[in-house]
């Protein structure tokens, strides 16, 4: 039960929502396994078309033909990044999420207005959404029941340079 | 095999109770102090950056006290909040406070009043005020899609209050007059009053144009290890950029994040220069934070 129960858990967190578009932005070798180590089981020039299938942490799975591997994290960059080495077209990720603003529903339906430099210039202190915003704070009972269940273990890590 | 399972989760759970009681007062020794971050870890041949001062004070903020910067902050929060109101969903909020608060004791201030909430807005940003309130969008809750992402995003945030980014803005933009205002907020006006409404504007300015450059790199890299210390993997950060790159700059919800900060794609390329090879090891699966689908599920972004 317990064992079902983890697995179950296991899958959650490392499902995703199909698999998404992404580009290779560097020469990759598409790995086993997520790891550094591991056999290299196809070599992807620059600019490659893949499905990020999942992520883990620093790495990627990726598909690209009949090949499925690990790749970093920073190796890819998502379709529809504008930025990116290609363009997304319209079935990029952005809208098959419904991310892009024109396509969210959400948006529509709420009906809540976007923060722009007007709005926070126009803005009068609201002092009971603040005291609002106290009440909300966790107590020490409450994080310490969230990090248990969150299976947090701290680390140390030195302040990067 | 369950039995022997079993007890390695309770043995677990009790080393970590024995950390709690002091972790929530102070922060463990090892992020309030330069350590040597190879303990615990086998992760030969690192190159050992150099400590980030956790609270500098090259920038001239000295003659500002803590309880001064808190209610200051506190003036700019209720300003913010005057601009889009908190998500009213008490379990999304507590959610993110509890996050932000186990983040906090590792954030180098563990001590001031950290205090964190979700704005109903569709844009997409997150905002940080002097003392320790943290705001995220909803329209940026909308496109984050695991804890150890948020932890990323408050992490960034975070950093900005413990380099006092925010302050020294205000402080290069406020007149000396202003500052002697100040009692006046906890000498009766209140957040009601007109010295926190002129802190407020003066703040909420600092959103409307932005912190340099290079604030918001630093706050990455801060960001970053402020979540690995906390336990989550440390490419969260990353993770939600690279969702960001992916919103075309024409999009509504994005023009104040991308007037404010460097594209996605350049934090990104800036953030894997500074990220030492060895944060690999840091990036375990830990399926507990599954939960973060329970409180915010898809659908929660219509409600």
């Amino acid at each position: 039960m317990r064992r079902s129960l983890a697995l179950l858990c296991l899958a959650l967190a490392a499902s995703v929502v199909g698999a998404e578009p992404a580009t290779t932005i560097r020469a990759v070798d598409l790995k086993a396994r997520a790891a550094s180590d591991a056999k290299t089981i196809a070599s992807l020039p620059i600019n490659t078309s893949v499905d990020l299938v999942r992520r883990e942490g620093a790495w990627v799975q990726l598909r690209s033909g009949k090949d499925l591997g690990w790749a970093k994290l920073f190796d890819i960059r998502l379709a529809g990044a504008t930025t990116g080495p290609t363009k997304g077209g319209s079935n990029s990720l952005g809208d098959v999420l419904g991310l892009a603003s024109g396509q969210r529903g959400a948006s529509v339906t709420t009906g809540v207005r976007g923060l722009d430099e007007d709005m926070l210039r126009r803005a009068q202190p609201n002092a009971a959404e603040f005291d609002k915003l106290v009440s909300y704070a966790s107590t020490k009972e409450q994080v310490d029941a969230f990090l248990k269940a969150g299976n947090l273990q701290t680390r140390t890590v030195e302040w990067l340079k | 095999m369950q039995h022997r399972r079993h007890r390695i989760a309770a043995s677990a759970a009790a080393a970590l109770l024995m950390l709690l009681p002091g972790a929530w007062l102070s922060p463990p020794a090892h992020s309030a102090e330069p350590v040597n971050p190879l303990s615990g870890f086998s992760i030969g041949g690192f190159n050992v950056g150099k400590m980030i001062d956790a609270a500098k004070d090259a920038q001239g903020l000295g003659d500002i006290s803590e309880p001064q910067e808190i209610q200051i902050g506190e003036s700019v929060a209720a300003g913010l909040l005057g601009a889009a109101p908190l998500d009213t969903n008490a379990q999304e909020e507590a959610y993110v406070n509890n996050v932000g608060r186990w983040l906090a004791i590792f954030s180098g201030r563990p001590d001031l009043p950290w205090h964190f909430g979700i704005i109903e807005t569709e844009s997409v940003n997150a905002f940080a005020t002097p003392g320790g309130n943290i705001f995220i969008t909803r329209g940026l809750m909308q496109r984050i899609h695991t804890e150890s992402e948020l932890a990323g995003v408050l992490g960034h945030e975070m950093a900005h209050v413990v380099q006092k980014h925010h302050l020294a803005d205000i402080k290069k933009h406020s007149t000396q007059g202003l500052f002697l205002d100040l009692a006046q907020i906890r000498g009766g006006g209140g957040l009601r009053g007109d010295a926190a409404r002129a802190f407020a504007r003066v703040g909420l300015e600092t959103y409307a144009r932005g912190l340099s450059r290079e604030d918001e790199l630093e706050a990455d890299a801060i960001g970053v290890v402020i979540a690995a210390r906390a336990g989550y993997e440390p490419y969260g950060l990353a993770s939600v950029l690279q969702t960001l790159a992916t919103v075309p700059s024409s999009d509504a919800d994005m023009a104040l994040l991308l007037k404010t900060h460097p594209s996605p794609n350049d934090r990104l390329v800036a953030l894997e220069q500074k990220l030492p090879p060895w944060f690999d090891t840091l990036a375990k699966p830990n399926p507990a934070l599954a939960r973060f689908n329970q409180t915010f599920k898809p659908s929660s972004a219509s409600n």
